[in-house]
């Protein structure tokens, strides 16, 4: 008896009692819905908490603010940088320096200042830096600039009583630049105190793309990227490290800074996090990572999920006495065709996966439907509980805060655990169809 | 091609631990040859049922064997009966047994269902053995359907069509009147001479037991005579 013989047999058994059936997959279905929504919880409040732990990260980034030494910190100069890129494991270290005075920039008949940044563009290419358009430089003279350096330029010729900024404090529309900045030539103006006279030095640059916003949109970047070779430029300029402007208030301002400012390691893969982690410490680094912040939330989480689909499953075997009770009945009033299918020649292991698989198809049934109604639930959840919680509480969830998420993972976990409670649950009645007495059976159809 | 050895069976009845043991079958040995058609006869509760359930292996006896094809099926397990069966013994009930919920077609496919033969040969088998049986116009009929006559036709081409070497019938005309009974006989004299089938019966009714080669009669579960026809 093949399986698709198999299967006619269950799908005429069972049409001989769909309204038995139909309560039995229903009672099923919502105990998978139950599952599978009581453990999204878990697993959304994991990824909201871990999406938000990522914002404007990468999981593979470190940071390393400096090195611990018998003074107490020293800065990262390009010494330890090019140690850092020889080790195991290291994909790119990224370095930013922040230049020590607010450059002018104009672009056609609009300026505005902002600060700038010294990148070493080849290792944020490695890293891979992400823009929101345009490309990254390649020349000495390109830049790239922040998706907020738009909003920091307005029109040469302003009248003293304009008002740039609306009510919201947004840059007033009529006053913006309005066209693309990728491919535009823009004039870097850097300053130097000589002799209590300033003087100007002009640099021009090409803007090659604009950085991607940052995932907190409260966050502004307004900086200009610029190469070393621009740093080179305004340095030979000024005279002063980072292009500093001498002032007399502050007799110190021209003196020589070493290292850089943010400085941050990309490892091939997670992984190797912990390794590199681990090497840096004893190296007497200091360094941070989400990756162990991320380590000891997601063993907390593991466990919460646990407890959850645990709870979840506890419906399952609620719904699983009713398929006992439809697969017993099933046995019971079909007795006297099982015994004629064996007294011709059935055997009990034929009649015994039929039973078990009538049982598995009520599981597999409660569970397709289960999950489909949990993804609605979910959605619903998603959408309608921010909005509870902001009429009755008043208070505004974070943006992407996400109440429920159902991965692949758990779909297969539910599936998995209301196959295998279904398939358990349909053994007793499947044994009981073997055991049947065929001489019993034939005599009650008489 | 059936052979029983000194066969003894014997029932508990009563509550257990209080059981009383009430002997059905008292060394019964016979044999029948291939293309024999052996009719045991004997009177309500002399044990030819029980002897015919033993033979088939649906009852195990309390001590002697039986041997089909040269075989000793007495210690076969229930699967193995069952995969012997499926191809060597065919059955005819006195109640037809058919499956209520399925056509005529459906109960005569059943056992070339179970054989796991492909569709096409399925079907094929299944309506050349309808048509033997006169049947090709009911293939559609639920057994409810039916008269008795037809149902026994719809039971004995379920036997045919895995044709087998062996029918046991129980009572096959015991449910049905004179002139459909004569049709019943008719068919299993003709698929004894045609085919060579070995039929094993019991009825209580001397004219049925007419149509065999070899007869035996039972009483208080022992054979009391044994004929066999000229």
């Amino acid at each position: 008896m093949n399986f698709k013989d198999q299967w006619r047999f269950v799908r005429s058994n069972m049409k001989r009692s769909k309204s038995r059936i139909f309560m039995t997959v229903l009672a099923t279905a919502m105990g998978v819905t139950f599952l599978i929504v009581l453990a999204s919880v878990g697993f959304g409040l994991h990824s909201t908490l871990i999406a938000d732990i990522l914002q404007d990260r990468s999981v593979t980034q470190m940071q390393i603010s400096g090195i611990e030494n018998d003074d107490g910190y020293a800065p990262i100069t390009d010494e330890e940088i090019a140690e850092l890129e020889k080790i195991d494991g290291m994909n790119a270290v990224t370095r930013q320096q922040r230049l020590r005075q607010t450059p002018r920039f104009s672009i056609d008949d609009y300026n505005g200042s902002t600060e700038t940044v010294v990148t070493h563009f080849p290792s944020e290419l490695k890293a891979g830096m992400e823009l929101a358009e345009g490309d990254l430089p390649e020349k000495s003279y390109e830049v790239v600039v922040g998706p907020h350096f738009i909003e920091n330029i307005f029109p040469k010729d302003l009248p003293a009583d304009a008002e740039i900024y609306d009510k919201e404090g947004m840059l007033n529309e009529d006053y913006k630049y309005d066209e693309s900045l990728v491919g535009k030539e823009i004039e870097m103006v850097v300053e130097q105190n000589v002799d209590n006279e300033i003087k100007e030095h002009t640099i021009t640059l090409t803007i090659t793309g604009i950085v991607e916003p940052p995932a907190k949109n409260w966050l502004q970047d307004q900086q200009v990227y610029i190469s070393e070779e621009v740093l080179a430029d305004v340095e030979a300029f000024t005279e002063t490290s980072r292009g500093a402007v001498i002032s007399e208030d502050q007799p110190t301002s021209g003196e020589e800074v070493e290292g850089y400012d943010n400085v941050y390691g990309y490892a091939d893969s997670l992984e190797e996090i912990q390794a590199i982690m681990d090497d840096l410490t004893e190296k007497d680094y200091m360094v941070y990572s989400a990756a162990s912040e991320l380590e000891s939330l997601n063993s907390v989480f593991t466990i919460a999920k646990a407890g959850l689909i645990f709870i979840g499953t506890i419906a399952i075997l609620i719904a699983s006495i009713g398929i006992f009770n439809t697969m017993t009945m099933a046995v019971t009033e079909r007795s006297s065709d099982i015994g004629i299918m064996k007294a011709i020649g059935a055997h009990p292991k034929k009649i015994k996966q039929i039973f078990l698989l009538e049982s598995s198809y009520i599981g597999l049934l409660g569970a397709v439907i289960g999950t489909v109604v949990a993804f609605v639930i979910s959605i619903l959840l998603n959408i309608g509980l921010p909005r509870i919680i902001e009429s009755a509480f008043g208070q505004e969830l974070p943006e992407g805060f996400q109440f429920s998420s159902i991965p692949p993972s758990l779909i297969l976990i539910s599936v998995v655990i209301c196959l295998i409670v279904t398939i358990i649950s349909g053994l007793k009645p499947a044994k009981r169809a073997t055991e049947i007495d065929v001489l019993k059976a034939m005599r009650r159809e008489m | 091609m059936i052979e029983a050895k000194d066969i003894n069976h014997t029932f508990l009845l009563g509550k257990k631990q209080n059981e009383t043991a009430l002997q059905v079958l008292t060394n019964i040995s016979f044999s029948v040859a291939k293309g024999d058609i052996l009719a045991i006869t004997g009177k309500s509760g002399s044990g030819k049922s029980a002897l015919l359930n033993i033979i088939a292996g649906f009852m195990k006896p309390t001590s002697g064997s039986v041997w089909v094809k040269e075989k000793n099926v007495t210690n076969f397990s229930e699967g193995e009966f069952a995969d012997f069966r499926l191809d060597n013994i065919g059955f005819i009930f006195q109640n037809f047994q058919l499956i209520p919920s399925m056509t005529a077609y459906e109960n005569i496919e059943l056992p070339l269902v179970l054989k796991g033969l492909p569709e096409k040969e399925r079907k094929e088998r299944t309506e050349q053995t309808l048509e033997k049986v006169g049947l090709s116009n009911y293939h559609q009929h639920y057994p409810s359907e039916l008269s008795g006559g037809q149902q026994q036709r719809v039971s004995i081409a379920r036997t045919l069509v895995i044709e087998p070497p062996i029918i046991l019938a129980d009572e096959p005309t015991g449910s049905l009147d004179s002139e459909t009974e004569q049709e019943v006989l008719d068919l299993i004299t003709g698929l004894n001479k045609d085919l060579g089938i070995t039929f094993l019966m019991i009825t209580h009714d001397e004219e049925v037991a007419r149509i065999a080669s070899k007869k035996i009669h039972i009483h208080d579960g022992e054979i009391v005579k044994e004929e066999v026809s000229a």
